[in-house]
């Protein structure tokens, strides 16, 4: 690098062009500015967290001794209700990372970025990326209450960890839906409501109570929802113990919502970018 | 090296839609190395959407743009790293620090954390705001974040800066300190500046050459003082109590000048010995019994120019100015 030290107060270093420092460099550092920005509005983090240790607790005081009438619980209920705090967490925190995308793109910032050699990939998958460390924090938190409240989960640290990582797994794929809202439409209000229509497939699960309970169309409903499968997993993980079948079909669910999603994502950025 | 660092042929630009709009209509301009252009027009004439294009975040209708020697639709790539652009939306994230947004500007354009980190310390030195570097960008005020914006546009050291509207919305002072920044860069470092402007006074104050464009055409283009002299005449400005007592001053006075005009409860009227035909023309008002409120000699501005190439008057008021700076940048590029 040349610091030709001219009069002037810049020294007319070049930037050195390195051509292979890429998409990962790319990634991390729009990721790192995300988690910056997020950190920096607490406000917009901390009602998804709330809302679902605030479930957590209701669900575990209305329900708590519900488990010995209820078949199927195979152990406590509030390993069996912790998985839906954990996914509703993924869904409401899914659109964190998609809110500081489109803010971007209201202020023009978006434009500034795409005036520099910023792989474009890296735009849409900085702040998926941002998204799942927060998820993954929020998972974390939600557990640890859990703990708190009486959790002894059946497979251990190591089950929790694997709990936690569902969950974000899972909010990845519905964060690369709100990120093509964001992508897509530009619009704050948009976005915002796109990180909605999720909600009720939480619904469209065995929510509540086992699998084999539900009937009719609802059962239908769920045997189609990727978040019965993950719910599945995570309740065998903390209240039965190890089950590589249902751990793998969750993993497959989540990644298929997940690439559905992405192409989604690489559409919406394809046009947000076109040149017009 | 190129002595054309911009090259602009025969642009158009065409928004599709229920009624087409063409925003740029058949543009042609150069731009030689290490001078300042000036882009003069009011709101709406296609300054923002030829400034879009040349930066590679809009493509062309037809025609052809270089900048920097590079076309700027099949290398775009190689535009972007020559050219530094300054938005009139100035797109900065108010939660970020300056510092933080040059490193990761200087990092994206491929420098090393330390290098990056280096060359925004000179940039925060060079704009004036090593003060400033650890508060929020939205504590700043709108000449502080103008001067951050520009810091922002020479991070990866180009050869030619794009301003869009550099200065509107900002107060005097504000102004002249972009001023003083924009020559500075031009002069110290040989940087070729294309400007646009709504503001005349800007245009004449920073510019080596100046393209007036109306309704995506250009009207006249030249340097300043030979677009001034190209009007050539002074002008007795009258002013009247109201424009239909200017109106009856105006046709009075008709056969006097070379030329007359009337702007509302102002006459002009050109002639090429104003200061001497002073008495002849108040004489002549007094004979249909009208007397101005006050007279005024003026040597020929860029207003004049302006005046005689669209017969309009060049004001950027409050109400434009508003419009210009935030609401509707989308429905521009779209």
């Amino acid at each position: 690098m040349d610091a030709n030290t001219t009069t002037t107060t810049i020294s007319v270093a070049q930037p050195e062009k390195n051509k292979a420092l890429s998409l990962p460099v790319h990634i991390f550092l729009l990721a790192y500015r995300s988690l910056t920005t997020i950190m920096r509005t607490p406000e917009a983090l901390l009602p998804p967290l709330a809302i679902s240790i605030f479930f957590l607790v209701i669900y575990q005081s209305t329900l708590g001794k519900a488990a010995s009438f209820i078949p199927g619980i195979g152990g406590s209920y509030l390993g069996f209700i912790l998985p839906l705090s954990i996914v509703s967490g993924s869904l409401a925190g899914s659109g964190i990372a998609a809110q500081n995308l489109v803010r971007d793109i209201e202020r023009g910032y978006f434009d500034k970025l795409l005036l520099t050699p910023v792989r474009r990939a890296a735009l849409l998958l900085a702040p998926i990326m941002a998204g799942a460390v927060i998820l993954g924090i929020q998972s974390t938190i939600v557990v640890l209450v859990g703990l708190l409240l009486g959790l002894q989960p059946a497979t251990g640290i190591l089950g929790l960890l694997v709990v936690i990582g569902l969950g974000v797994l899972l909010g990845l794929g519905f964060a690369g839906f709100t990120v093509s809202a964001a992508l897509g439409s530009g619009s704050a209000a948009a976005t915002q409501g796109a990180s909605f229509l999720f909600f009720p497939l939480t619904f469209l699960a065995p929510t509540f109570v086992p699998l084999a309970l539900l009937s009719g169309w609802l059962a239908v409903a769920a045997k189609l929802n990727p978040i019965t499968y993950v719910l599945e997993a995570m309740r065998a993980l903390l209240n039965t113990g190890w089950d590589a079948q249902a751990i793998g079909i969750s993993i497959l669910a989540c990644l298929i919502l997940a690439v559905a999603m992405y192409v989604l994502a690489a559409f919406a950025l394809t046009v947000r970018t076109r040149r017009t | 090296m190129n002595d054309r660092e911009i090259i602009v042929e025969d642009l158009v630009k065409t928004y599709p839609g229920k009624v087409k709009v063409t925003a740029v209509d058949g543009v042609n301009f150069q731009v030689d190395a290490g001078k300042i252009f000036g882009f003069l027009g009011p709101n709406g004439a296609g300054k923002s959407t030829t400034i879009k294009i040349l930066t590679t975040l809009a493509l062309p209708t037809s025609g052809r743009g270089m900048v920097g020697g590079f076309d700027v639709v099949s290398q775009a790539t190689d535009v972007r790293r020559v050219a530094g652009v300054a938005l009139q939306d100035i797109g900065i994230d108010p939660l970020m620090k300056s510092m933080e947004l040059l490193v990761l500007q200087g990092r994206l354009f491929g420098a090393s954390k330390p290098a990056a980190t280096v060359r925004a310390q000179e940039l925060l030195e060079l704009v004036g705001l090593s003060d400033a570097t650890d508060r929020r960008v939205g504590t700043y005020s709108g000449g502080m974040r103008r001067r951050l914006d520009l810091a922002m546009a020479l991070v990866h050291q180009p050869k030619v800066l794009f301003l869009d509207e550099p200065t509107t919305g900002l107060d005097p002072v504000s102004r002249r300190d972009v001023w003083r920044e924009v020559r500075r860069l031009n002069r110290e470092m040989g940087i070729t500046i294309f400007l646009t402007t709504q503001y005349l006074e800007e245009a004449d104050e920073l510019a080596d050459m100046i393209a007036i464009i109306v309704d995506g055409k250009i009207a006249v283009e030249g340097s300043p003082a030979k677009l001034k002299a190209a009007m050539g005449e002074e002008s007795i400005n009258l002013v009247f109590e109201n424009p239909e007592i200017a109106e009856k001053g105006r046709a009075s006075l008709e056969r006097m000048g070379d030329r007359i005009q009337l702007d509302r409860d102002t006459v002009r009227l050109y002639l090429s010995k104003a200061a001497g035909s002073i008495p002849i023309v108040i004489n002549q008002l007094q004979q249909v019994g009208l007397s101005p409120i006050s007279l005024t000699l003026t040597q020929p501005t860029l207003d004049d120019v302006f005046l005689q190439v669209t017969g309009q008057r060049l004001v950027a008021s409050e109400a434009d100015k508003s419009k210009s700076s935030r609401s509707t940048p989308r429905a521009e590029v779209n």
